[in-house]
């Protein structure tokens, strides 16, 4: 489904990311694991338009959507819900979430969709009329996943989603990964928390310096000894 | 006393439009981060523009809305989308040196097609009264008024309860997490300088019966407008409008009560008391 | 003070300034003459504001008092009290030096946020302008005129034209080296280090009011002594154009199309841009009315949306292309 073909990415000429491949076909929740700085961001931000490579393709469903701008890709399902959650502060929850629905596709059935968001998030419905700003880390991070899902992603992509939270709300967070993998999305996750990724995403990716160390499915490159040297980058 | 409520009456009338016009440019900073100093060029563009229709058409100002504000409107947009667009990212200061030069273009445009001499635009309602006790009110004063009010509460409705209203509310509070939910930004940002030009074109023709104008009082209409945006806090609704208030008083007393050059200071005055003792504004937090 | 200053006195540059410096003037027609003197005086002020605007990053527009109080104060006590200007120049320096204390102590002390701070800047020069038409002795509305320039250089006066030109081209390089200075000594990092991020600076420990004052004071005092030299060329202190924000928001003008902070940047922005009002002016000032200024604000825009980061940076990628490839590029 997501296909990633030798991309380079960076700022002011100065690539971040060097000939990275990626493959995600449709229902599978793979995983990109890497250090600090070690491009995880820069590329999801690139899947989400906000760069134009240096060189490279993404293809989407077959698509090559490298040139399509940020709207464009969030209209053909690629959907990120961002490192620190970003949710917008001064707005209600309930706002949030419908804000979250605007895109053309998403907008027509958006309170059904709100409905599905809410049984999936029961305390998000305790605090809709609560302005996201005075929410909690964790339930802001309910709020982020919600706003996305209400964009009604066929790939979502998380960017650090158990960042800041208790080990109970990790936990909680990836059942509901796992829930929504369920339904048959296709989800891209990345995570700095090696041993819980390995554990849900089927396959996965490690960055390193901004090129693929090591790939593979979870189960084979868990005890692969260059996946923790990688990522504990030594 | 009657001069007190005379000059309380005039000054409230006048500021609610001052209000109005510092809305328009707290929306375009909280979205895009440009302060336009062209801002009072536009409403001078507006008001010659109702002067050309009824020199043209014998149209009165507020009938001349129906073709203004669209043309505004639309200049706006293309203003904002080949003009200041391509300089996001760049200098602050940099940007606002780019609409002086805007004003130079809309001030000296205008100059040269309509002549120095101050001009006034009759209207209908121009020297009708309304009298409520003591006081005389102009009509045109109250038209601006309720018109300025509502336009107010009508923006206000629309950041709260419209999907484009929220998109601003949501660029304005983060911009890239709006673009990761599939808002366009610099649509967003092209609408809302349109939509605030627009503003621009009713408020010039709420100003406009009774007034002289002349193509060098861009400026003035400005520097009001950055004062009661500062007072404001740049982008709170409430404190903006109260604002415009504070300022039209200030210069209705001050014009009344003081000679007409320590009286168009006062509004200074008032100005920087406040804002020294409340560098916030008239915002409630304490953060800036 | 750090090498560079030193380099820099020292660079070919300023050298074949001062050889042409030495040699054009006697060629010129004195409206060209006057033109170059024009473009000096405003590469002095807006590098002299340069010090405050781009240095430690805060607007002011409360310039147009001290090159008002330079020009119209120093004229006064000429005429009035028979005050030779060399002391009268001393004295607005000193006086616009207290006046820019009190204001940067303003700014510090009352936290003022930087919208704020340019429109109290503003509030001051308009109450200066209002002072300034409504007093006598600095001539009210209809402003002073100052005794014929002879030439006789005790009494300050420089002979017009190429007297008048030296004059500027000194003040105009002493206020760039002055940014140069600064630039290289302890000063200059503490402003841009206020500039950048204030809060992080006071975290620090950086002692914001002295340096705030420091930069105000010394752009202050020489945007004064500016004033008096260049009200001495004109002859006549206006105060509509020494005292006017007008004046200012030419100079911010120059100094950030220029190149904001940058120690040749203001002088970019003024050489190009009083040449080009000047000359506008002189052809197609008697035509419409309007239409000269209208076409300068077209060139500032079309000017900036070419160079967004300002002339001064356009001009260094040139030189060092050139000086690479040995051709000018596109």
């Amino acid at each position: 489904m997501l296909e990633i073909d030798h991309l380079v990415t960076g700022y002011n000429g100065v690539p971040v990311l060097h000939d990275v491949s990626i493959k995600l076909a449709a229902g599978e929740i793979v995983g990109l694991l890497g250090a600090n700085n070690a491009g995880k961001t820069t590329l999801i931000n690139s899947l989400s338009g906000m760069y134009a490579p240096i060189s490279g393709r993404i293809l989407f469903e077959g698509r090559d959507v490298t040139a399509l701008t940020p709207r464009q890709r969030v209209e053909l399902g690629i959907v990120q819900v961002p490192e620190g959650r970003l949710v917008f502060p001064e707005m209600s929850v309930r706002e949030n979430l419908l804000l979250g629905g605007i895109n053309s596709r998403a907008r027509t059935h958006r309170s059904r969709q709100m409905d599905v968001v809410l049984d999936l998030f029961p305390r998000l419905r305790e605090r809709l009329p609560q302005n996201a700003g005075t929410l909690s880390g964790g339930e802001q991070q309910m709020l982020a996943i919600g706003r996305a899902l209400m964009a009604e992603a066929k790939l979502l992509m998380l960017d650090e989603p158990s960042l800041g939270l208790s080990p109970l709300f990790v936990q909680y967070i990836f059942e509901i990964i796992d829930r929504l993998h369920a339904t048959g999305l296709s989800i891209l996750l990345i995570e700095q928390n090696l041993n819980l990724t390995l554990r849900h995403a089927q396959r996965c990716y490690v960055l390193e310096r901004g090129k693929i160390a090591v790939e593979g499915a979870s189960d084979v490159i868990k005890d692969d000894p260059r996946t923790r040297r990688a990522y504990l980058g030594l | 006393m009657t001069e007190f409520l005379q000059a309380m009456a005039q000054g409230l009338l006048i500021g609610s439009t001052y209000g109005l016009l510092a809305l328009g440019m707290g929306l375009v900073y909280g979205v895009s981060g440009v302060v336009n100093f062209s801002h009072g060029d536009f409403i001078s563009l507006g008001m010659f523009l109702c002067l050309a229709l009824y020199s043209a058409l014998a149209l009165d100002p507020y009938v001349s809305l129906i073709v203004t504000v669209p043309v505004m409107t639309i200049a706006g947009g293309l203003v904002y989308w080949y003009l200041i667009r391509p300089m996001v990212g760049h200098q602050f200061l940099m940007v606002v040196q780019l609409t002086l030069g805007l004003s130079l273009v809309l001030q000296n445009g205008i100059l040269m097609v309509f002549g120095g001499q101050p001009a006034r635009t009759p209207s209908v309602v121009e020297s009708k009264l309304w009298i409520l006790g003591d006081v005389v009110v102009r009509v045109p004063h109250v038209i601006a008024f309720v018109i300025s009010f509502a336009m107010a509460i009508g923006l206000y409705i629309m950041l709260r309860s419209t999907d484009f209203g929220r998109s601003i509310r949501a660029v304005h509070q983060n911009a890239h997490a709006a673009a990761l939910m599939g808002v366009d930004v610099g649509r967003v940002q092209t609408l809302t300088f349109a939509l605030g030009i627009g503003i621009l074109a009713i408020a010039a023709a709420l100003l406009l019966p009774g007034t002289p104008i002349q193509p060098s009082q861009g400026l003035r209409y400005t520097v009001i407008t950055l004062i009661v945006v500062a007072l404001g806090g740049m982008t709170n609704f409430v404190g903006i409008m109260l604002g415009g208030l504070i300022i039209g008083l200030s210069e209705a007393y001050g014009t009344i009560y003081l000679s007409d050059t320590m009286g168009m200071l006062l509004p200074y005055g008032i100005f920087v008391l406040i804002m020294l003792f409340r560098p916030q504004g008239l915002t409630w937090s304490s953060a800036r | 003070m750090r090498p560079e200053f030193y380099k820099t006195l020292l660079s070919p540059v300023w050298l074949a300034i001062l050889l042409l410096a030495a040699v054009l003037p006697p060629l010129l027609p004195s409206y060209y003459l006057h033109i170059i003197i024009l473009s000096l005086v405003y590469v002095a002020l807006a590098s002299a504001w340069n010090i405050v605007g781009g240095m430690a990053g805060q607007i002011s527009l409360a310039h147009s008092l001290f090159i008002g109080v330079g020009a119209m104060f120093s004229s006064a006590l000429l005429l009035k009290l028979g005050i030779n200007m060399w002391l009268g120049l001393l004295i607005s320096a000193l006086i616009s030096g207290v006046l820019g204390a009190v204001i940067a102590w303003i700014d510090f002390r009352f936290r003022l946020g930087h919208l704020s701070f340019v429109l109290i800047t503003l509030a001051f020069a308009e109450m200066g302008t209002v002072v300034a038409e409504g007093w006598d002795f600095l001539g009210g509305a209809s402003g002073l005129l100052l005794p014929r320039d002879t030439g006789n250089f005790l009494a300050f006066q420089f002979g017009g034209g190429i007297g008048a030109f030296w004059v500027m081209l000194v003040l105009a390089v002493a206020s760039i080296l002055i940014n140069v200075a600064i630039l290289n000594a302890p000063l200059g990092y503490y402003l841009r280090t206020i500039r950048d991020n204030e809060n992080a600076a006071r975290a620090i420990g950086v002692d914001i009011l002295r340096y705030k004052v420091a930069a105000m004071v010394i752009s202050a005092m020489l945007s004064s002594v500016i004033g008096t030299a260049y009200v001495r060329y004109l002859t006549f202190a206006d105060p509509y154009l020494l005292v006017s924000p007008i004046i200012i928001i030419e100079i911010v003008l120059f100094a950030t199309v220029g190149g904001l902070g940058r120690a040749y940047g203001p002088a970019f922005g003024a050489l190009l841009l009083v040449p080009l009002g000047e000359i506008l002016r002189g052809k197609l000032g008697g035509t419409l009315p309007g239409l000269h200024y209208f076409i300068y604000g077209v060139v500032v825009i079309a000017v900036i949306l070419i160079t967004p980061r300002g002339l001064l940076p356009l001009f260094e990628t040139w030189w060092a292309r050139w000086r690479r490839t040995g051709a000018v590029p596109k």
